[in-house]
């Protein structure tokens, strides 16, 4: 979800910038060794185990990019979890009817049973 | 002074008489004796009934106004009162969803399955299909958990609220309240209780939890019957499973007991740093394994929020306590509101770096995360650093996360989750799509700079 867009982000930066940043490539080495996110060592490991996730996800994208299935913010996954967090409302909509419904028709019930028609 | 009064202070005074000998008569070292005298209150809420239970209840997720001691201590507090009978609770139901008990369900079970002070649950099988909010229509026969709240229960709190207000504001004289914010905590238990009263509110944060973790296999929350539900009724699927308070050695073997209580803390972080809403009240009562490995969340009790803009700090304050680095701990925390005047930040970092060498880093043991918290706000108050509401609520929350996981499993190093976790989030926060990409390159560094700082 997001967590993975923001990797995917990254990695999109990081491969446009292929060439850029020596100390970066040197940092995914590193990385690379450690246990991914681990952070005993301090910052310094901490970076380098992000950039070695980057850099994970980046082979992922180039593979994606080179068969095409690649997806645009804006796109059908991004789209879907909108659509998901709409339908979850009206669907809490409908729950507080429902229970509207049942506690008007427990109102309507008393009156009748005190003969007020 | 009513007859009530006297109960009531005698119930103290009995209770903190009997702490003396554990306190060494005031020479204990401070910590015991402030232990000893937080467990003869407890004790004596318990005597003096549901008022004065869910009080402490209410002192026990606010450190920033309760000394810690007496957090830790309150959340044990056990709310069980002797059952009403089921006709009474059969005539609120009658009365509140409008029809007789035997339209609506079958097998209404007269033994109830748990009394508090507010509600009484009762288990029943649905009599028709109901169709949830969340997840898959419940058809006829599902087994159902009615919880109902018991009639005269606002009434009956009123009143011992009436008393205990009148008797905080004597115990103003004494010692006791100089550290205990007295009409804070009444006022919002007054708040807390509003809302306990009308269940709805109950079961709309229980769907909105299933919505969050919707593609989380390990959590689950019961689906709600909301055609069966009003202010004080409130229908659920029965969950099958083992209370973290009654779960054994047997239980454990059959789950994956390592990985639940690992994901109890995972799904904790996400809570606070992605959703902005968690629970702030988890109990081990209210927390159930279930024999297909699922963590299944009930009763969701004080929901607390987070800002987007306060995430990333707290993100920042998680990462650094967890590896020890007590001086980025302390700047975060400032962010937050946590402000440590000039004059003792550097009395404070030592302490608080120390305790993070005696509590969280030790090699080879699990961090103590409630030894840190606990030695954390201690640490403030004898600075005299006020603890922001929200912030205490956090650390509290944390500790009970820790709580939960050891539950499940009782080796379990909380921290473990927080640092992947904390790892991506600042990256992730720092880095929000949305607001960076038009400026992408400048922000990288940025991020990076401020991540290596
Ligand atoms: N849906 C449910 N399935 C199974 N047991 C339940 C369910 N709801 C409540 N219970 C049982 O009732 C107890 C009390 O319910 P809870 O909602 O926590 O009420 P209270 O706020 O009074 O503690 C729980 O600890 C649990 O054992």
């Amino acid at each position: 979800m997001a967590e993975d867009q923001f990797m995917r982000f990254l990695a999109a930066w990081a491969l446009v910038h292929e060439t850029a940043d020596e100390g970066w490539k040197a940092a995914v080495v590193r990385g690379a060794e450690q246990e991914t996110g681990s952070m005993e060592a301090g910052p310094e490991a901490f970076v380098d185990g992000l950039s070695a996730m980057i850099a994970e996800e980046k082979e992922r994208l180039k593979a994606a990019l080179a068969s095409g299935e690649v997806e645009a913010p804006g796109s059908k996954a991004d789209v879907g979890s909108q659509l998901d967090d709409l339908l979850f409302e009206v669907r809490e909509l409908r729950g507080r009817l429902e229970s509207m419904q049942t506690t008007l028709d427990a109102v309507l019930a008393e009156d009748e049973d005190h003969g007020v028609k | 002074m009513s007859r009530r009064t006297r109960v009531i202070t005698r119930t103290f005074a009995l209770h903190w008489a009997r702490a003396l000998p554990r306190a060494r008569f005031g020479f204990a070292p401070r910590a015991t004796r402030r232990a000893a005298f937080a467990r003869a209150t407890r004790l004596a809420l318990e005597d003096l009934g549901p008022a004065f239970i869910k009080l402490g209840q209410v002192a026990s997720v606010r450190p920033d106004l309760v000394p810690p001691e007496y957090v830790f201590e309150f959340e044990q507090l056990q709310d069980r009162v002797p059952p009403l009978p089921a006709e009474r609770i059969a005539a609120v139901i009658r009365h509140e969803l409008g029809r007789p008990l035997f339209e609506l369900f079958d097998d209404f079970e007269t033994e109830p399955i748990a009394a508090a002070s507010i509600a009484q649950v009762h288990r029943a099988r649905l009599a028709r299909e109901v169709r949830p909010v969340i997840g898959d229509v419940m058809p006829a026969g599902t087994p159902v958990a009615i919880k109902v709240v018991r009639p005269g229960a606002a009434q009956v709190i009123a009143a011992d609220l009436a008393e205990a207000r009148r008797l905080l504001s004597r115990l103003d004289r004494f010692g006791l309240s100089r550290r205990i914010d007295a009409p804070a905590l009444l006022e919002e238990f007054a708040a807390s209780l509003a809302s306990e009263l009308d269940l709805r509110n109950e079961g709309r944060v229980s769907d909105r939890f299933a919505h969050d973790f919707r593609d989380d296999r390990c959590v689950m929350t019961p689906r709600i019957a909301w055609s069966h539900t009003s202010r004080s009724v409130l229908t659920m699927e029965y969950v099958e499973g083992w209370r973290l308070t009654e779960i054994d050695d047997a239980a454990r073997a059959g789950v994956d007991a390592f990985h639940l209580a690992l994901h109890g803390a995972t799904v904790f972080m996400k809570q606070v740093l992605v959703l902005g809403r968690y629970h702030a009240d988890l109990h081990p009562a209210n927390l159930f394994v279930t024999p297909d490995s699922r963590i299944c969340y009930l009763d969701f009790g004080i929901v607390g929020t987070t800002e987007r803009e306060e995430r990333i700090n707290i993100a920042q304050v998680l990462a650094a306590t967890v590896y020890g680095d007590a001086d980025r701990a302390l700047c975060y925390s400032a962010k937050l509101g946590l402000e440590v005047p000039e004059d003792k930040q550097a009395q404070v970092r030592r302490r608080v770096g120390e305790l993070m060498g005696r509590t969280l880093n030790v090699p080879g043991k699990a961090a103590d995360v409630k030894g840190f918290a606990t030695g954390f706000l201690s640490v403030m108050a004898d600075a005299r650093v006020p603890i922001p509401a929200g912030y205490g609520l956090l650390v509290k929350a944390l500790v009970t996360v820790e709580g939960v996981a050891r539950a499940i499993y009782p080796d379990i190093d909380i921290t473990r989750a927080a640092k992947p976790f904390a790892t991506r989030l600042i990256a992730q926060q720092m880095m929000r799509p949305d607001r960076i990409a038009d400026r992408l390159p400048a922000a990288l560094r940025a991020a990076l700079r401020e991540l290596v700082s």
